[in-house]
């Protein structure tokens, strides 16, 4: 009996020490290694991971990861192909579709957005707020603000509204009123761009040299006046021409800025998908 | 409890635990491996692997400076700090403290973030536990005046106690090849195209005399043929831009004259160099 005791007690004592053996390589373990890669954000390492997962067990949790990854290390193209693995019946397809339609928005490519687009809106209105923003990006003119904003939230309608009406009426400058302005007073276009130093500048200067030719002329200084009469055209076509590629610039800024903020907004809500729970 | 149960008994525990560690160190010993076979992404792979499974910190110090080592070597030097920092977190006396903070300091050398390699540096050698390295962290702090452009103070630190000769005279010559940068703007201030000159930008220094003249002489004979006007734009538009463009060129000659001195100094130190680098 005492034998038996001891023995049983040597058991015991050993057991909890026993398990701590590691096989790196269980599936199981290979898993929960990638797993916390893919949440440390070395997303390269977690693909490897995750593929030699893949290699011994089917699971679509893993395949979507994949497809994550690649998309966080700007592997649009790779992360495509890999949604495209996903399943209709998985739990991931939805989301799959969400995360295909946000990598053709970034990528920008219109034709292929649209194709894809075309066909999953209509069959969810989750999908619709992405497309109508994609819509605001690249010239489509929304009629019904309304039926454009019905889609969206009430706290997302605060945001969306703003970019709409920016869209609808652009804060543009005339490129023809420019030149005029500046024709008839010189540097008034570039002060009706906000460019106000190049503006004043240009006043000054082309009045100077518009003086100088003047009373050269004046004083029968025939050579220099010639020369202060072509620099001070020359500065007054070249005012001219400035203020309308001034207003070219005004615009090119209106709407860079149009669509460096609605990617911003796009950016910060996760192109309206929900955050996964896959690192909590 | 006899005898051979007591054997028994001891066999049990010590093949347990010979199991329980050699797992973990047979893997540590891998990934070194994989790092001295510069293998460097599977090195950091497997040395994340093990740190993973290394619920008891085993190998945390090891691996974290391993990993840094592995990042510096790819020249992922932010990656690299953060495990040395990791490592240092980690470190269980102060050697490794001391390994995990030169590591640290040599890869904020080579990420030019040179004030804080010399903050590292400098707190290593402020402490006494220290003391016997004094010249390892000497010849890093050398190393990091070299990598701040601070070829002379580099030569002082290296010539300290004989510290390193042969570093100590390139870095003193490197530093006497060196054009004066105020010396070359600030004499173009007087005669146009001399700081040229001095950086041995003939051409450029004629081209800037001549122009300098030309718009001196414009400007004076306006004036003194009371043509005012003429004088002040004539001078305002073609004497001072000459004038002014004329010292910020010096300068220029000099600053980029330098930074050619120091790349091919630095280039003979990557290749040619047979000491300890950063």
């Amino acid at each position: 009996m005492m034998k038996i005791k001891i023995f049983v007690l040597s058991v015991l004592l050993t057991f909890p020490i026993v398990p701590q053996e590691i096989d790196f390589n269980l599936p199981h373990n290979i898993k929960l290694f990638a797993d916390f890669l893919f949440c440390e954000k070395d997303y390269l390492r977690a693909i490897v991971e995750y593929k030699k997962y893949l290699n011994t067990t089917e699971n679509d949790t893993v395949q979507f990861k994949i497809a994550l990854a690649y998309s966080k290390m700007n592997e649009f193209n790779l992360a495509f192909a890999n949604l495209e693995k996903i399943k209709r019946a998985s739990i991931f397809y939805q989301d799959g579709i969400s995360e295909k339609l946000k990598l053709l928005f970034i990528q920008n490519n219109d034709s292929a957005f649209y194709q894809f687009a075309k066909n999953v809106v209509s069959s969810d209105i989750k999908y619709q707020k992405l497309y109508l923003c994609y819509g605001l990006l690249n010239k489509i003119k929304y009629g019904d603000k309304n039926k454009f904003l019905a889609a969206f939230d009430n706290e997302e309608k605060i945001s969306v509204e703003k970019f709409y009406e920016q869209k609808l009426n652009p804060n543009y400058k005339s490129e023809v009123l420019a030149g005029i302005l500046s024709a008839i007073i010189p540097g008034s276009g570039k002060i009706y761009t906000e460019e106000y130093g190049d503006g004043i500048t240009s006043f000054l200067l082309t009045g100077l040299f518009s003086y100088l030719a003047y009373t050269n002329f004046d004083h029968k200084h025939y050579t220099r006046a010639w020369i202060f009469t072509a620099l001070g055209a020359g500065f007054y076509a070249g005012n001219v021409y400035g203020s309308v590629a001034s207003a070219q610039i005004f615009n090119a800024k209106v709407n860079f800025e149009f669509e460096n903020g609605l990617k911003l907004y796009l950016e910060e809500k996760n192109y309206f998908i929900p955050e996964y729970e896959f690192c909590k | 409890m006899n005898f051979v149960n007591k054997i028994l008994f001891l066999f049990l525990i010590l093949f347990a635990n010979y199991f329980a560690q050699t797992t973990l160190q047979q893997q540590f010993n891998y990934a070194v491996s994989l790092f001295e076979q510069e293998k460097y992404f599977d090195a950091i792979t497997e040395f994340k692997r093990l740190q993973f499974f290394d619920k008891e910190n085993q190998f945390t110090f090891e691996s974290n400076l391993l990993i840094g080592k592995s990042y510096k070597s790819g020249a992922k030097f932010d990656d690299a700090i953060k495990y040395f920092t990791l490592a240092e977190i980690a470190s269980k006396n102060d050697e490794d403290f001391y390994q995990a903070n030169i590591f640290n300091a040599r890869a904020n050398i080579l990420r030019k973030t040179n004030n804080q390699a010399e903050r590292i540096l400098t707190d290593l050698l402020n402490d006494k536990k220290f003391s016997s390295k004094k010249n390892e962290i000497n010849y890093w702090l050398g190393w990091n005046a070299i990598f701040s452009d601070d070829w002379k103070k580099a030569a002082q630190i290296f010539s300290e106690n004989n510290l390193d000769t042969a570093l100590a005279n390139l870095c003193k010559s490197v530093d006497e090849e060196f054009y004066s940068v105020d010396f070359a703007k600030y004499s173009s201030y007087l005669l146009p195209g001399l700081g040229q000159f001095y950086t041995k930008e003939y051409v450029s220094g004629v081209l800037s005399l001549g122009w300098n003249i030309l718009g001196g002489y414009l400007t004076i004979n306006s004036f003194v043929e009371d043509r005012v006007l003429d004088g002040i734009i004539i001078g305002n538009f073609l004497w001072m831009r000459f004038y002014s463009g004329n010292t910020q060129n010096a300068e220029k000659f000099a600053i980029q004259k330098n930074l050619e001195i120091s790349n091919q100094t630095l280039k003979y130190l990557q290749n040619k160099f047979a000491g300890e680098k950063p």
